[in-house]
């Protein structure tokens, strides 16, 4: 008897609970956040998630969304398979209407595709390549800048800057590319390859190793034969390091701009020390930046200092702070609503200049859902620190040349 | 004529990295018949250990040496004595999955304790060369080739001329006729084992000035050294020496002439077409050691 009164009384405590967490869920906007949060992308997929946290965390401050504060209901994309079966558990489950995400291209890939076909909204805040949004999907929207943005910047640099320092014409500057051969350096490198044909660049040299390798005195090598004005790399990791240390050592002596990925980590810096120095590279928006034209950035770092005990690690978790902050104020306008055709409406409808938000980007969505005013800006290492050196606008110092 | 000298130079300096790498599980594989796919994360454990011994107490990588090997030696015998020793009867198989756990188990508690990050160490010496008539030699490449020779040698007439380096050599010969002379065969497996951590752990800490460390890149030297042990022959640290200058001066070859990206196909299709013709390596000694620790 006392057995099942202890039964019964359990079931009401469940019975209560059920009852205010639906009560709860009517109060509160629940959005899936799905990044790699294990695994072996997991540094920057829980530094990127960060960026959209600091980004909930101050608009629930604010007042939330449409009086609502927002929910984010945590997904883990440790592998491909787990974007898949994340997903399907979160809008199943956990029953989002929208999904933000995810950083790595190749997760996001997986992962859009599930939601787009259940009708479900997948805003990528950080993922780059450029098929994401080229696959005819309605409700899959991306804030920040694509693979081929990425070469537009290099080329914009070197087209703008590079040459007339050399006292060069742009079609005489010859352009050497290394890259890693998996996904990310083959298609960044091809992209930079088309574009830079088309602008009148001589590519002299492409080079593509693997990224686990521990020597590369043959790409040194072989570049140091074809002679180019400028190293165009494409380096995921260590081979960042590898690649200017082997420089340095067998005396090739060009200037070499990264794109991302290795050349964006602090520890680039710190393993390299005063070989860094001048090397250039080119991402999403980083924090020595001219802050007149990236307003929230400053509030965003405090915050995040506050909550996370140290300075942010890369520029990824300022990039889903914005995209996270774009989703809000759409969000905002249609009410709290996820009514496919007032999103769209509302996104479509979206205007905002350059230099309004905390990366500098403007908001200006395509019909494919492509924010065009997304761009990558040109950094340069300088006394251990990634400073921005171009367009200048952005720039907080001028750029030098560092053979 | 120059620029394949350079290449030449760098091709050597390259295998005597990867030589010191192997002569680790040319022991380890040749004495104690265990597949040891764990093999590159001893070296990812030695070049960590260097590098925290840097970070934490400025110490340099060379002189980090007197800490990590003995350390690195310790772990072997361990490793030996609590988990590959009470599996050594098992089959082939088994102890193969053993190393493969092993391994697994070393990555993911790097990747927890250290973080994906890459590290590097900052020394003086890290870009230093020396420079003649326009050739270009790195100088802790060049002590990293030293040390490999130096520690074939220094192998070789332990092997040799000591008692316990005979009894080795007679294990790695026929292990169960060893143990009918009297030889204590698995006091030798810890020796050997921990050895062989030793010397992995002298490639790892004298790679640290012109290398990187993170937690996965123990798997491409793993499969590295089983090429060179293969190719160089089972028990044999010459061979083992020769074999990993081989693997570097292919590696640059064909990397500079053919492309970076198929240097790694290159060899690996020399290395299968070595077990073809002669499947023992060429300078494998000992009867059954094409069979590669299987049985």
């Amino acid at each position: 008897m006392k057995k099942l009164a202890m039964l019964a009384a359990a079931c009401i405590c469940l019975m209560q609970i059920s009852v205010t967490g639906v009560f709860a869920e009517e109060k509160t906007i629940q959005i899936g956040a799905l990044y790699p949060i294990s695994g072996n992308l997991a540094l920057m997929g829980e530094e990127s998630w960060r960026g959209a946290e600091i980004a909930r965390i101050l608009r629930n401050r604010q007042g939330g969304v449409a009086g609502k504060q927002i929910v984010f209901r945590q997904g883990d994309a440790s592998t491909n398979s787990a974007a898949r079966s994340e997903t399907e558990r979160m809008i199943e489950q956990d029953k989002v209407k929208a999904i933000l995400g995810t950083y790595a291209s190749s997760r996001c890939m997986v992962a859009s595709e599930v939601a787009a076909r259940k009708d479900i909204f997948y805003f990528e805040l950080g993922a780059i390549a450029n098929a994401i949004t080229q696959r005819g999907y309605k409700t899959v929207w991306r804030t920040c800048p694509t693979s081929l943005d990425f070469c537009r910047g290099q080329v914009n640099f070197i087209i703008n800057w590079l040459a007339p320092t050399l006292g060069k014409k742009a079609n005489e500057i010859k352009v050497g590319i290394a890259h890693e051969d998996g996904e990310y350096g083959t298609s960044v490198a091809n992209s930079f390859a088309t574009l830079a044909k088309k602008t009148g660049l001589q590519i002299v040299s492409v080079e593509a190793y693997s990224n686990t390798s521990n020597d590369l005195s043959s790409v040194i090598f072989r570049l140091r034969k074809a002679a180019p004005d400028i190293v165009v790399a494409v380096s995921s990791s260590q081979d960042a390091i590898l690649l200017s240390r082997q420089a340095n050592e067998l005396g090739l002596n060009i200037p070499i701009m990264g794109t991302g990925g290795g050349h964006s980590f602090q520890s680039f810096a710190d393993g390299l020390g005063p070989q860094a120095n001048g090397v250039l590279n080119v991402d999403f928006t980083q924090y020595h930046v001219n802050t007149k034209y990236t307003p929230g950035l400053e509030e965003f770092v405090k915050l995040y200092q506050e909550t996370f005990k140290h300075f942010p690690r890369a520029g990824s978790s300022l990039a889903n702070f914005m995209g996270a902050n774009v989703i809000f104020n759409i969000l905002e306008k249609t009410g709290g609503s996820f009514d496919p055709e007032k999103i769209r409406k509302v996104a479509m409808a979206m205007d905002i200049q350059p230099g309004h938000t905390a990366t500098g980007w403007g908001v200006k969505f395509d019909k494919e859902g492509q924010n065009v005013r997304a761009e990558c800006l040109v950094t340069q290492w300088r006394d251990g620190k990634l400073v921005t050196v171009w367009p200048k606008k952005f720039a907080v110092m001028e750029p030098i040349l560092v053979k | 004529m120059d620029f394949y000298i350079q290449v030449l130079i760098s091709g050597l300096l390259l295998g005597g990295i990867y030589a010191l790498i192997s002569i680790g599980l040319n022991l380890i594989f040749g004495v104690v018949r265990i597949l040891n796919f764990a093999h590159g994360e001893l070296v990812m454990l030695a070049m960590y250990g260097t590098f925290w011994l840097y970070k934490l107490y400025d110490l340099d990588p060379y002189l980090s040496l007197v800490v990590v090997l003995p350390a690195m030696f310790l772990f072997g015998v361990v490793l030996q004595r609590f988990i590959l020793q009470p599996v050594l009867t098992t089959s082939g198989v088994m102890k193969m999955f053993t190393t493969v756990g092993i391994s697994i188990l070393m990555q993911n508690l790097a990747l927890i304790l250290w973080k994906g990050d890459f590290r590097a160490v900052q020394t003086f010496y890290s870009m230093s060369t020396i420079k003649f008539s326009g050739l270009i030699i790195s100088i802790p490449r060049l002590v990293a080739f030293g040390a490999a020779l130096l520690s074939i040698i220094l192998l070789y007439l332990f092997l040799k001329y000591t008692y316990v380096g005979k009894a080795l050599r007679a294990i790695v010969e026929d292990h169960a006729t060893a143990r009918l002379m009297g030889i204590t065969v698995e006091r030798h497996y810890l020796l050997a084992f921990g050895l062989g951590a030793l010397f992995s752990a002298l490639g790892g800490t004298l790679m640290m000035p012109f290398s990187s460390v993170y937690p996965t890149i123990g798997g491409p030297f793993t499969a590295l050294a089983f090429v060179i042990v293969v190719l160089g022959g089972l028990g044999s640290m010459g061979g083992t020496f020769l074999a990993g200058l081989f693997i570097g001066v292919i590696e640059a070859f064909a990397g500079t002439f053919v492309s970076p990206g198929l240097k790694e196909a290159i060899y690996f299709v020399i290395f299968l077409l070595v077990l073809m013709v002669r499947p023992q390596g060429l300078f494998g000694m000992g009867r059954g050691t094409e069979e590669i620790g299987l049985k």
